[in-house]
């Protein structure tokens, strides 16, 4: 039996529409106010900016007594450093930062503090001289 | 049970939904449950008529693309957005009656405000579009476009490389002792040019041609816009997956069914197939090395 009364037969074919717009909407608030990449989210941003990786990317510090250095991304952080990336919200860097104070002591390596960078890449109009600035940054203090 | 037992005009939306199953078949996603029970129901609806045309398919389908999406979520592109969107749509058309006209409609609106969104941002939101910089820098830096920007905006292999090297951002204070220069042939410029205006223009005209109604020649403008615009955009752009999501909303915008019609979306989906597999640029500059410049 298809679907059947007056309401959803009329409404139930804008419902894709309108979950669209929505999204998308709320994909331009994010980018606006919690730096979500346009190209990222549902609001059909692609290929209208730099501002998206590898434009964006993460660096990663730890410290700990007689320790201090950055750290290449792992590959199995690869895709969290990705979404933080993406969207360097407080929530996605203490969660990436947790991470890697969570790898660095499964290996047996001390860390006391986790120190997490997003930078961004930019290019000035004309000449395209390059230059970064950070995006966010985050520290986490690992817990005794 | 509307959920398994499909309008009766269903048969004829056959072709746009099996080439969607054959574009999930293609580009498999999400992780592994997803994915594996995505395949196993494109298969099944490939296989069967009636698993193609159940409402509970493509229901099913659009909450698997959902899963992934959140998931997943900020990563996945645009297009996997509107894919659940689409079989949201296709799910809610044919538990209703008049399966077609309803999913005409709903992929009129979805090609229309997914043009219109992307406008917004190209027009008005990204910073670095209309002065031409975006595509600029991404023929000189993005790899999936070195062979477009070697055999149509003329730059040689070293051109390219010194390029990047101008690109590459040095640490705050460093100073290169004999810094590389741009080195911009006009071609390139040109490219960069024709891709920014001619990107801008192609999709607000498809923007206003699937968002404002109308029949007869306003019908066959839609068909021509969006077939040119796949046409043109998949033989650079490298994402094969926005395309055929394209073809296919574009094949069921199609009031009726009209084998011509039919015909040159099966040709589109193809080419982009072809565009996606085949580096033909990278194959003309290995046959024809100086090509390029």
């Amino acid at each position: 039996m298809p679907i059947e009364g007056s309401w959803p037969r009329r409404w139930a074919p804008a419902l894709p529409a309108v979950l669209l717009v929505l999204v998308a909407g709320a994909q331009m608030t994010l980018a606006h106010t919690s730096a979500l990449s346009p190209w990222k989210g549902g609001g059909f941003g692609m290929f209208s900016t730099l501002d998206a990786r590898p434009f964006r990317y993460v660096r990663v510090y730890v410290t700990a007594p007689e320790r201090s250095e950055e750290l290449a991304v792992p590959g199995s952080l690869e895709d969290a450093a990705a979404a933080v990336a993406v969207l360097p919200t407080a929530a996605q860097l203490e969660r990436f930062a947790r991470a890697v104070a969570a790898r660095e002591l499964s290996h047996g390596r001390p860390v006391d503090l986790v120190r997490v960078e997003v930078w961004r890449e930019e290019f000035a109009a004309g000449s395209l001289a390059p230059s970064t600035r950070i995006l966010r940054q985050w520290a986490h203090r690992v817990a005794d | 049970m509307w959920l398994t037992r499909p309008a009766d005009d269903a048969s004829l939306l056959a072709l746009p939904l099996r080439l969607t199953l054959i574009h999930l078949l293609l580009r498999p996603m999400g992780p592994w449950p997803v994915r594996a029970a995505m395949l196993g129901l494109a298969a099944a609806g490939l296989l069967s008529s009636r698993v193609l045309v159940a409402p509970a398919t493509w229901l099913a389908f659009a909450g698997l693309v959902g899963v992934r999406l959140v998931v997943e979520w900020p990563l996945p592109d645009n297009h996997i957005y509107l894919l659940a969107y689409w079989c949201l749509a296709a799910a809610i058309a044919l538990a209703g009656p008049g399966a077609r006209p309803a999913l005409a409609r709903s992929s009129r609106a979805l090609i229309g405000l997914a043009f219109a969104c992307a406008i917004v941002w190209k027009a008005g939101l990204a910073p670095d579009y209309l002065d031409g910089r975006f595509f600029r820098v991404t023929l000189l830096t993005d790899d999936r476009f070195a062979d477009a920007a070697r055999l149509i905006g003329g730059l040689s292999e070293q051109q390219l490389q010194a390029d990047r090297r101008y690109l590459t951002a040095l640490p705050e204070g460093a100073e290169l002792l004999d810094p590389p220069r741009l080195v911009e042939p006009r071609r390139l410029r040109l490219l960069a040019w024709a891709a920014t205006w001619l990107g801008l223009a192609m999709e607000s005209a498809l923007a206003v041609l699937y968002l404002v109604p109308g029949g007869g020649r306003w019908e066959t403008l839609r068909h021509l816009a969006l077939l040119s615009f796949c046409a043109v955009t998949y033989a650079l752009a490298p994402v094969a997956g926005f395309g055929w999501l394209l073809l296919v909303m574009g094949l069921a915008a199609a009031g009726r069914g009209r084998r011509l019609l039919d015909g040159a979306y099966v040709a589109a989906f193809l080419l982009v197939l072809a565009y996606s597999e085949v580096p033909w640029a990278g194959a003309v500059l290995s046959l024809w090395p100086g090509s390029g410049n």
